[in-house]
């Protein structure tokens, strides 16, 4: 009897993690104790997708860093609970971060061999991954031989590569969590356009679901299928918006509402 | 596949989008000027060559001219012939071996200790605070000092040479391990966890190569502190089962007042301290550099 309704209980989880990647319920974020302690998030509800994109957009200090940590396993929330349905979430920050010491392609190793993944099937792997990245040909350079944008693309492959490293098994791209801090914010505007074209390209053919923080409203219009706003001290979900129900008028509305934001921080 | 996505990147636009890249890839790509190697070697070689020729050149005229007398100042040629006399009875390999191989075995000795103590210190805040200052302290603390106490403790024997040693090289290379650690951007050992690197493997695929321009600029000043320890302790400390070393070779040439000796040994000193600096050390911590594009000058 009670085998059957866990059972049932089971389907029922199931059914609704197959959509689900991430789910956040009630989370809050406080960083220290007694006076000294900061409010970073407050009561976050969200949910996302397998395969969705998601902006998360707030000023500076709203606690987006803080949210991706959370979801990454990083940082433990102080309220509430994170669960996360995908192979491990990876993380590409807003600096590539690539370890000077190693090739383009051992950087894009690097995971697969923290993993415990053989030689072969690893190496095979990073150049499919370059290749995604249109960087075939540059994997023997090291990252001080690249400009700013091919490491940026070194670090999304590396990321790629980590969030289908869980397991051996994971072929050609199982469907990861990639988190995205502000990973364009460091380059040029030219770049930056570029850079935003090929990560929608990308995540089209490889079917992850990407939370992307920024505080661009137009980069998150342009990229993103669903954009969460953040309020600052507490962080908290302010208003989302589905991107393809609304015309361009979206980034003005947008942007009106993240200006009302703000100002209601002006002492 | 979002179907927006499709409008959004027609085919044409993902050619445009590839070619864009390939261009601004082409045009951001640092530069690299490479300097041909002779260029190179004569700009390195060179100026050292032409000081040398000057200093000996100084020298002899200042041997002519016979300001200092005969047993303070010897004519370079005097110091030539010297040395070229231990060579001619072959004592020159065993001088150069005595002190060669025990200031390697020291050094040896001195990194297989220095390695895990710098980690521990750099790792370890209690470590750190307990005996962090009496590291940098030691640095400070000219090994000669120890001479005495190590020949009362262990007598004329090869123990109290390796002590000496030990104790001017132990400290340069923990404090340069610590440095190296200490010099990490944290964004790497960050990035390293959210890659999934946990204790040893953060510290083989993460910590230790990131430290590894520190940890080798501290073996370079523990090699020094090393070679000079030695010799301090060579010339000190002279004795039947010590052997004859560079250190004892200059004691002696000063027992017998033979000037051209002490000169030719205190040459020999400083040939074989460069000598290693530039054929082990140079070469690999260029090596190092070069690959992290911190050009070494
Ligand atoms: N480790 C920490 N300790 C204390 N306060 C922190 C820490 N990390 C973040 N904060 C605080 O939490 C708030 C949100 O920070 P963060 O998530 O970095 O914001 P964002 O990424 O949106 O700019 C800020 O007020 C910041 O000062
Ligand atoms: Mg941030």
């Amino acid at each position: 009897m009670t085998t059957s309704i866990e059972s049932e209980i089971e389907h029922a989880r199931r059914g609704r993690t197959a959509h689900t990647a991430v789910e956040l319920s009630g989370v809050g974020k406080t960083f220290g104790t007694g006076t000294g302690a900061v409010t970073a998030l407050r009561g976050i509800d969200l949910r996302v997708a397998h395969g969705e994109f998601l902006c998360l957009l707030g000023a500076s200090g709203c606690g987006k860093s803080t949210l991706l940590n959370l979801l990454s396993g990083l940082e433990e929330p102080t309220t509430g609970t994170v669960s996360v349905n995908t192979a491990r979430p990876s993380f590409m920050f807003q600096e590539a971060a690539l370890m000077p010491w190693l090739t383009a392609a051992r950087n894009v190793e690097l995971p697969l061999q923290l993993a415990g993944q053989g030689r072969g099937a690893r190496r095979e792997r990073a150049r499919e991954l370059l290749e995604l990245v249109r960087l075939d040909g540059v994997g023997d350079k090291r990252p001080h031989e690249l400009s700013g944008g091919m490491r940026q693309r070194v670090s999304l492959a590396r990321a790629l590569a980590a969030a289908t490293s869980t397991d051996g098994s994971a072929q050609g791209g199982a469907p990861g969590l990639l988190l995205m801090d502000e990973p364009f914010a460091a380059l040029d505007a030219i770049t930056r356009d570029v850079l935003q074209g090929e990560l929608l390209r990308v995540w089209e053919a490889t079917g992850t679901t990407v939370v992307f923080v920024t505080h661009d409203v137009r980069e998150a219009v342009r990229l993103s299928q669903r954009v969460v706003l953040l309020s600052s001290r507490p962080g908290t979900v302010v208003r989302e918006w589905s991107v393809d129900e609304h015309g361009p008028e979206l980034h003005d509305e947008i942007t009106g509402r993240l200006r009302q934001v703000i100002t209601s921080h002006a002492a | 596949m979002p179907p927006e996505l499709v409008e959004r990147q027609g085919g044409s636009s993902t050619d445009d989008s590839a070619k864009a890249l390939a261009g601004l890839d082409a045009l951001d790509t640092p530069t690299v000027n490479r300097v041909p190697w002779w260029r190179r070697a004569s700009s390195s070689v060179l100026p050292p060559v032409v000081a040398l020729v000057l200093i000996v050149v100084i020298w002899q005229v200042v041997w002519a001219s016979a300001v200092l007398p005969e047993f303070k100042l010897p004519a370079p040629m005097a110091v030539w012939d010297s040395f070229l006399t231990i060579v001619a009875d072959g004592s020159i390999w065993s001088i150069l071996w005595t002190s060669i191989s025990r200031a390697f075995l020291g050094f040896a000795i001195a990194l297989v200790i220095a390695t895990p103590l710098g980690l521990l210190v750099a790792k370890v805040p209690v470590v750190r605070s307990a005996i962090g200052p009496l590291l940098s302290g030691l640095q400070s603390l000219p090994s000669v000092a120890w001479v005495p106490a190590a020949v009362l403790w262990f007598g004329l024997t090869d123990a109290t040479i390796y002590f000496v040693v030990l104790l001017g090289s132990v400290p340069s290379i923990a404090n340069g391990l610590v440095a190296g650690i200490d010099q990490i951007p944290p964004i790497l050992p960050r990035v390293g966890r959210v890659l999934g690197a946990r204790g040893l493997a953060s510290a083989r695929h993460v910590l230790l190569p990131a430290a590894l321009p520190g940890y080798l600029a501290g073996c370079k000043q523990g090699w020094a502190f090393s070679w000079r320890s030695l010799m301090a302790a060579e010339i000190i400390a002279a004795g039947p089962a010590l052997g004859i070393g560079l250190g004892a070779y200059l004691k002696n040439g000063s027992d017998f007042n033979d000037i051209a000796a002490v000169f030719s040994a205190v040459l020999l000193i400083l040939v074989v301290g460069i000598g290693i600096e530039l054929l082990v050390f140079r070469p690999l911590e260029r090596r190092v550099l070069r690959a992290r594009g911190l050009a070494l000058s």
